[in-house]
């Protein structure tokens, strides 16, 4: 008996079985932030995106209203974001975070009850030894409540704290990397880093990484990062402010699945 | 829209289906601030209230167990339940005349949502602090998300109300941070919120737009004129708000009832505010008896003595039904209502019993020093004592007879007073 074929199942609705690639976009950053452009009304913006991307991440507040917009097999599938932290919270926005902080929002069984594919967690690193230490335990015991359910569980990592710097962020990564997967994800979300580190994790990781993307990447920088061996590219919110972004989308996702 | 059957349904208790707003009033203070006069009274004042046509009542679990009495029934208004507490109000910074000043600003959960389902409740309501610092706001996240997840478990309503409270929060900041934490409660799983206005149309309208979810705006402290606090209901309506929750601009009011059913008229789109408070013609009237029409069934009785004290039976109120018997004929019954004619505020050497503004009875109970001149000046032994000595007389519901709401035979009806003998209280 295959105890992860719920496993497999759930990650084939926004990873396609057949040629192992994704696009996802991110739409989570408002539960820290509030509303950004171009996800002032969500419903919009998720009949916009829908066809377009192969899943769609989701805070469980959103997926629970528009639940009707997204799943299915014509629509993308839903992936619920399980967590909140501040460490978005930069100078510009009203209220600056002076300590960062992360809790959680959902947990295995009110994702399923959700209807979502797939369970994302963040991974902060730069911010500390207290906050890394209960970020790693709460993505630990997430992990294993999420294969008891045969839940698919995303890690993003995120080197975004003050003690990151241009010298460890490539390091930062594969630190993450290395973290995330012993502690039992079954996918890898990445911010963007360079070629080299591209690719070692591409060989290395024994799962998908998909990565992170603020604009939607030209097709020559996509099939870089294919090559290298990422399965897939996570818009942000942010790639929706650029003109003529469902075009781009568009032909990117072709890219990715041609 | 909501994925659970239990939440939409219980949503439809406290948003009318018909136009998709809520009067809603809260009257959890006493769960988390000094004992003040509406708590007290609270139980009055409810009854008030759901004279008033309240869509929903916010109170805590505890008077929700000692006063449920109020939530039965299909037209009663829907009970909502504070699922948490915490001591803002007796901060000693911001408030230092508390019983029992309070340093820290602390929040606990108190009720879970499967204890206010048990209870009957169409929703519950939690606070979200932002301001104060980031790692209470964290436990505030923490919380609402349990919250969240429980109530979609059982198909309960969770209505977040963020607050921005702090030292970081400004009159430069504040109407940001509200809008993005208005969103922001919606991404954790509100279903509706209930949140400050933000004193303009404009940024009002932005929050309603970016939450997405139902926004329901409170009235804060309590407003010197009612006007006041029915132009910021006009406003936040215009804006696109789903309603209100009004706490102490109604339980404090000198008129809960009046109140509400104002705020009603103006939310349900029934009347300007113009309209509302233009009372001179509305209420300038008096009760007729029509004999002819009165079966005798003594629902007035019931009605007055109920609208005015929340009991039920006939010995307190202020009309009644005389019966005539005669033999071999069938009896007849009259009602004998009070017909203004002001002998009692005549006789109140006080001044304590006049004719107000609005064209009804009113007492200054400062005034009364319980004489009881009012009770043998009445010609029809319409007026009374009550347990403190103070007159009980027919104050018109102030302005909006029960009885004549209720008489399905028209037996009472209100006339128009032509030269009235107005007095100003």
């Amino acid at each position: 008996m295959n105890i992860n074929v719920g496993k497999n199942i759930r990650m084939s609705d926004f990873i396609d079985s057949k040629d192992n690639r994704s696009m996802l976009l991110d739409l989570t950053v408002t539960s820290s932030i509030g509303a950004q452009p171009g996800t002032e009304h969500i419903s919009e913006t998720l009949k916009q995106c829908n066809a377009i991307f192969d899943g769609i991440i989701l805070n469980p507040g959103q997926l629970e209203h528009h639940a009707t917009l997204v799943g299915g097999k014509l629509r993308a599938a839903p992936l619920v974001r399980v967590d909140w932290t501040n460490a978005y919270r930069d100078k510009e926005f009203c209220l600056p975070a002076a300590s960062v902080t992360r809790v959680s929002l959902s947990d295995g069984e009110d994702a399923l009850t959700l209807g979502a594919s797939a369970a994302v967690a963040t991974f902060l690193l730069g911010f500390g030894e207290d906050l890394e230490s209960e970020n790693i335990q709460s993505v630990s015991l997430l992990a294993r409540e999420c294969y008891r359910l045969s839940l698919p569980l995303v890690v993003d990592i995120r080197p975004i704290g003050g003690n990151i710097t241009a010298d460890n962020y490539e390091g930062s990564i594969k630190l993450g990397t290395s973290f995330m997967m012993e502690a039992g994800a079954d996918a890898l979300i990445l911010p963007e880093c360079d070629l080299d580190t591209c690719r070692l994790i591409g060989m290395w990781a024994t799962v998908p990484v998909i990565m992170r993307c603020d604009e939607v990447p030209t097709s020559e920088k996509a099939q870089r990062m294919l090559e290298a061996g990422m399965t897939g590219i996570v818009l942000t919110e942010k790639s929706l402010r650029v003109p003529g972004f469902e075009g781009k989308a568009t032909a990117l996702k072709s890219l990715l699945h041609q | 829209m909501t994925g659970s059957s239990g939440k939409t349904a219980r949503l439809n208790r406290i948003f009318d289906p018909n136009d998709g707003r809520a009067v809603c009033v809260a009257a959890d203070h006493g769960w988390m601030s000094d004992p003040t006069p509406n708590v007290l009274e609270l139980r009055r004042i409810l009854g008030q209230v759901v004279l008033g046509g309240a869509d929903a009542i916010l109170v805590s679990y505890g008077t929700a167990l000692r006063m449920g009495n109020f939530f039965h029934g299909k037209n009663s208004p829907a009970l909502l339940i504070r699922a948490d507490w915490m001591n803002m109000p007796r901060l000693g910074g911001s408030n230092v005349s508390n019983i029992l000043p309070a340093v820290n600003f602390k929040k606990k959960a108190t009720s879970t949502a499967k204890d206010a389902l048990l209870v009957g409740a169409s929703a519950i309501t939690i606070y979200y602090f932002v301001g104060y610092s980031d790692e209470f706001e964290a436990i505030n996240i923490e919380q609402a998300a349990t919250f969240a997840i429980e109530c979609r478990k059982v198909g309960l309503p969770l209505i977040i109300e963020p607050m921005a409270v702090g030292a970081p929060v400004t009159g430069v900041n504040v109407t940001e941070i509200l809008i993005a934490s208005a969103r922001i409660a919606t991404e954790i799983g509100a279903d509706a919120l209930k949140i400050p206005y933000t004193n303009d149309v404009r940024s009002f309208k932005k929050l309603v737009d970016e939450a997405g979810v139902p926004v329901l705006v409170l009235g804060g402290a309590k407003s010197d004129e009612p006007r006041d606090a029915l132009e910021l209901v006009d406003e936040a309506l215009r804006a696109g708000a789903s309603g209100v929750v009004f706490g102490r601009n109604v339980t404090k009011a000198r008129n809960p009832r009046g109140m509400v059913s104002d705020i009603c008229s103006l939310v349900h789109g029934r009347k300007t505010i113009d309209q509302i408070l233009d009372t001179g013609a509305k209420k300038q009237g008096r009760l007729r008896p029509v004999a002819a029409n009165c079966t005798g069934c003594q629902m007035c009785e019931f009605v007055c003595t109920h609208s005015h004290s929340s009991e039920y039976g006939q010995d307190k109120s202020r009309l009644r039904i005389e019966f005539k018997y005669k033999p071999n004929e069938p009896h007849t019954s009259k009602p004998i209502v009070c017909p203004l004619c002001e002998k009692c505020a005549e006789a109140c050497k006080e001044g304590a019993l006049t004719i107000g503004t609005e064209g009804y009875l009113v007492l200054d109970r400062e005034r009364c020093n319980a004489c009881g001149d009012c009770v043998d000046a009445c010609p029809l032994h319409l007026v009374f004592l009550d347990e403190d000595g103070m007159p009980v007389f027919c104050d018109l519901c102030e302005g909006d007879p029960q009885c004549i709401l209720w008489c399905k035979q028209r037996a009472i009806v209100l006339t128009e007073i032509k030269g009235s003998k107005q007095h100003v209280s």
